[in-house]
């Protein structure tokens, strides 16, 4: 279906639209159409963004975030992929656990700030565990239905090879299971950007990006909001390309599955 | 290869982590967590109308341990206000706050280790600011409106009681629970139709964005709100005697606030949360410093507390009967008083407001 | 059909067999929450945990029959789920009709989607307080923001439902030489219909995640209000039963829709 377009006219079609939208917000502010309150200029967004990033500590709020998000996104993958390993190699272990999991991952990730505030208080701690927590959650869901599916001739091989745990773990589950590891990772660190703007708004007050959009509110500066939630896009487009890259990456050796 | 890569960055993380853990879990320096349950405009590490104010602007715990390089002081401020302190003790990362009534009665009631050190910013007068065109004149014409007080705060006691005294009830009203940042944005913009504050309700209405339509102040003094300095437990019996250093350097704080020379330098040393020094002076006019600021915790305090205790749990804020026996602890305070000269510096008031002879 | 036959014969003759080995399971996966009931209570009897850390389950028990009792946690299961349902309702509606003119017009794909999905970037978090400034905190704030969170779902799993319609089938169209009414009535929907259900899934789990964080930010009643108010009063009790309230709407919905997605796929295999 694709492909009888040229690649020019497809990009000249796409920023049809958001050229036209910039358009109109210029035309608007500039003739006072609309309030400059709830539409400011496109000047003074810009304005704002220089001032934040050079004036006040724009950087340093980025910064923070993601060191948050990633902080979060390592303990949570990491403890994630641990859990839901030794849950699928043992099937009453899994019988066990995973139906209260199930439970628990129908609880909203935001309905565990209040909990998760008094249970860490006002430091990094909260907020690092909260991210750790909206992560975890797909990564044990993928990596578990990732080891359950292993296919059974390649267990069958491996029982009849003798191989040991261990074995079995590196040379059967794990390779069976990266396709489906990595789209937890990649719903992961999807999620735990949400959660890292989640806690930024809910938690104690702290540099990061979701404190400045607050704070644009609180002001009622909407060019400071518009920056801030530009800016929040820009780094969960990019995360998500770069989790598609390493899911890319990581699968490279698989050959294309059939069917 | 790559998952030896991932599992070195897991590594990495949990480095991290474990160093962002460190500072709570170090013994040494002693670290002295001091909460505060307000924060300045736009998130200043500041506060106003208080001696805790003054004491942290006026860096009067930092001098009081300026020759101990061992002992460091760290504030924080808190944007969830008293709640947010009682949170920040339930997990001893909080070792003093400064925290309104109903918090810390909450905190007491849900079983927090706390002990009532001094008072600081008691009898603080709240306001009931309406937005533009409400149509709102007397406080019964709140019935039925979207009304913004930040639930679990003094100021939400002070709300009920008000209220109550109106003939309303807390049901009676749409409640909206926002912080005071946000009852600032949401009074602008005309989103609620009041909200029960203080000093940026003043400033709301100083340009013109709202109207001020009733405040405690020259009311029936038991409307009013209080707070104080509350200690975490388990401190105060590990550091009996820098608990006193504390208490010495809050109480000398409280005098350098309770003296009227002091008016201008205080309101300006205040400025530093954002708050502009005319509507500080607006916030303390016809009341004296040392009327504000009295650190006792006379026969008044103790019936204040004692009643809100009983108003909490009428008025189902608390669902346990609080027990302030022992809660207060004046054996510092008395002890800072003598030590400090001050005995007779402050005028004790008796549970009937009037003051007492002493 | 063969397939259907086969699973239905062995079901029913073993039957007994079966149900022997589901109440086994069902009893397994009640082992551990039962333990951690156990070990919360003894927990909080013994005073190993402190009570502002996590309230003793009777006290939960007491705050949940009081709160049944008063009406007030059904109040606010309802008025969260009618702004769930209203949001969602909107969201899946316009994510279909994006959805499918995406999909059946690469014209409407090539203008729409880079926008589209400019806009899906943003976290629905990050438009609150921007709708916040525009809207007010009023009801139309939370409508909008489940609104939102329900159509990018849906838009994208429509979209790719009928992108992924088979060559094959749309060839046999052509063969039969169907209208495009035809084509999209009897070849493209039904083909997409299964991912237009994975699209309602995401979109109401999405919705349902929204809503929470609208109304942790603004609100005066609901479920995310109710979390706030246990939170700001410290009555950890209540801020359990929330969540739990959450966890069995959300799980309650999702397990609706899942059986219907079972069904559907089942009524299509026969079909076919």
């Amino acid at each position: 279906m694709s492909g009888t377009t040229s690649t020019a006219l497809r990009i000249r079609r796409g920023i049809t639209l958001p050229l036209l939208l910039l358009v109109v917000w210029e035309f608007s502010s500039r003739t006072g159409l609309v309030d400059p309150r709830f539409l400011p200029p496109l000047e003074s967004v810009i304005a704002t963004a220089r001032r934040e990033l050079f004036g006040n500590d724009l950087i340093f709020d980025l910064l923070s975030s993601l060191a948050r998000n990633l902080c979060g996104f390592l303990l949570g993958a990491a403890v994630g992929i641990a859990f839901a390993t030794v849950l699928a190699l043992s099937p009453l272990a899994g019988r066990l656990v995973m139906p209260t999991f199930n439970g628990f991952k129908q609880i909203s990730l935001l309905a565990w700030i209040p909990l998760i505030s008094v249970w860490f208080g006002f430091g990094e701690q909260a907020k690092i565990v909260f991210v750790a927590l909206a992560c975890f959650i797909p990564v044990v869901l993928n990596t578990y239905d990732g080891m359950r599916d292993a296919p059974a001739d390649l267990i069958e091989v491996g029982r009849a090879l003798q191989f040991n745990a261990r074995q079995r773990f590196w040379r059967i589950y794990l390779p069976s299971a990266m396709p489906a590891i990595a789209t937890g990772i990649h719903l992961g660190l999807i999620y735990s950007w949400l959660a890292t703007v989640g806690a930024e708004y809910f938690l104690a007050v702290g540099p990061g990006i979701g404190g400045l959009v607050i704070a644009g509110r609180e002001r009622f500066d909407m060019a400071m909001v518009m920056v801030g939630v530009i800016i929040l896009g820009l780094v969960g487009f990019s995360l998500n390309r770069l989790a598609a890259t390493v899911e890319n990456h990581l699968l490279r050796w698989r050959p294309p599955r059939a069917a | 290869m790559i998952l030896t890569s991932f599992l070195r960055a897991t590594a990495g993380a949990a480095f991290a982590l474990a160093l962002s853990w460190q500072p709570t879990l170090a013994a040494e320096p002693l670290v002295i967590h001091v909460g505060y349950a307000a924060i300045g405009v736009d998130n200043r590490p500041f506060a106003e109308g208080t001696s805790a104010a003054t004491a942290r602007a006026g860096e009067f715990l930092e001098k009081e341990f300026a020759n101990d390089p061992d002992v460091k002081i760290e504030w924080t401020f808190f944007k969830g206000a008293g709640p947010a302190v009682n949170e920040g003790f339930a997990n001893d990362q909080l070792d003093f706050a400064y925290q309104g009534d109903l918090p810390s009665l909450i905190g007491r009631a849900t079983g927090l280790k706390t002990k009532y050190l001094l008072a600081s910013g008691a009898r603080k007068p709240s306001y009931l600011a309406v937005a533009k065109e409400s149509g709102i004149r007397k406080i019964e014409d709140l019935k039925g409106r979207k009304v913004a007080l930040q639930r679990g705060t003094n100021s939400h006691l002070a709300a009920i009681k008000i209220l109550e005294a109106h003939g309303l009830k807390e049901r009676d009203v749409q409640v909206v629970n926002l912080d005071s940042a946000a009852t600032v944005a949401a009074l602008t913009s005309k989103d609620i139709d009041a909200a029960f504050g203080d000093t940026q309700l003043i400033n709301l209405a100083a340009k013109g964005s709202a109207d001020i339509i009733y405040t405690t102040k020259g009311d029936d003094p038991r409307f009013g709100r209080n707070a104080g300095i509350i200690a975490r437990e388990a401190f105060i019996t590990a550091h009996p005697q820098i608990t006193q250093r504390v208490v010495d350097a809050f109480v000398k704080a409280a005098q350098w606030s309770s003296d009227e020379t002091n008016r201008a330098a205080q309101f300006e040393l205040w400025g530093k949360s954002g708050t502009p020094i005319p509507i500080l002076e607006e916030y303390f006019s016809k009341d004296t410093l040392a009327y504000r600021n009295s650190p006792l915790i006379d026969d008044l305090l103790v019936s204040q507390y004692k009643e809100q205790a009983v108003k909490s749990k009428e008025f189902g804020l608390i669902r346990r009967d609080v027990d302030l026996n022992g809660w207060f602890e004046p054996k510092y305070l008395d002890n800072a008083l003598e030590r400090l000269k001050l005995k007779s510096f402050w005028q004790p008031y008796g549970a009937d407001g009037k003051p007492t002879a002493s | 059909m063969a397939v259907l036959t086969v699973t239905e014969v062995h079901a029913a003759g073993g039957a007994p067999r079966v149900w022997r080995k589901r109440t086994m399971r069902g009893l397994t996966a009640l082992l551990l929450p039962a333990a951690l009931l156990l070990l919360w209570w003894t927990a909080s009897d013994r005073g190993w945990l402190a009570e502002q850390i996590l309230p003793h389950p009777v006290y939960v028990f007491e705050a949940l029959r009081d709160m049944l009792a008063s009406g007030d946690l059904v109040y606010h299961v309802g008025v969260s789920l009618r702004r769930v349902l209203i949001g969602f309702a909107i969201g899946a509606c316009l994510g279909l009709a994006l959805g499918i003119a995406m999909g059946l017009s690469e014209r409407v794909e090539d203008y729409v989607k880079p926008l589209f999905l400019a806009f899906a970037q943003i976290p629905t978090l990050g438009w609150i307080p921007l709708l916040m400034l525009l809207v007010g905190i009023g009801e139309t704030l939370k409508i909008i923001v489940i609104t939102k969170g329900a159509l990018v779902p849906m838009t994208l799993n429509t979209f790719a439902g009928i992108r992924n319609v088979s060559p094959r089938y749309l060839e046999v169209a052509d063969a039969l030489r169907f209208t495009r009414w035809q084509r999209l009535r009897l070849v493209i929907l039904p083909a997409a219909i299964p991912f237009v259900f994975t699209g309602i899934r995401y979109g109401l789990t999405h919705a349902w995640t929204s809503l929470v964080g609208v109304e942790l930010l603004a609100s005066s009643e609901g479920l995310g209000y109710l979390l706030v108010w246990g939170r700001q009063m410290f009555w950890l009790d209540t801020v359990i039963i929330a969540m739990l309230a959450i966890g069995v709407v959300g799980f309650i919905m999702d397990g609706g829709l899942n059986r219907t997605e079972r069904l559907i796929q089942r009524w299509k295999r026969s079909e076919i």
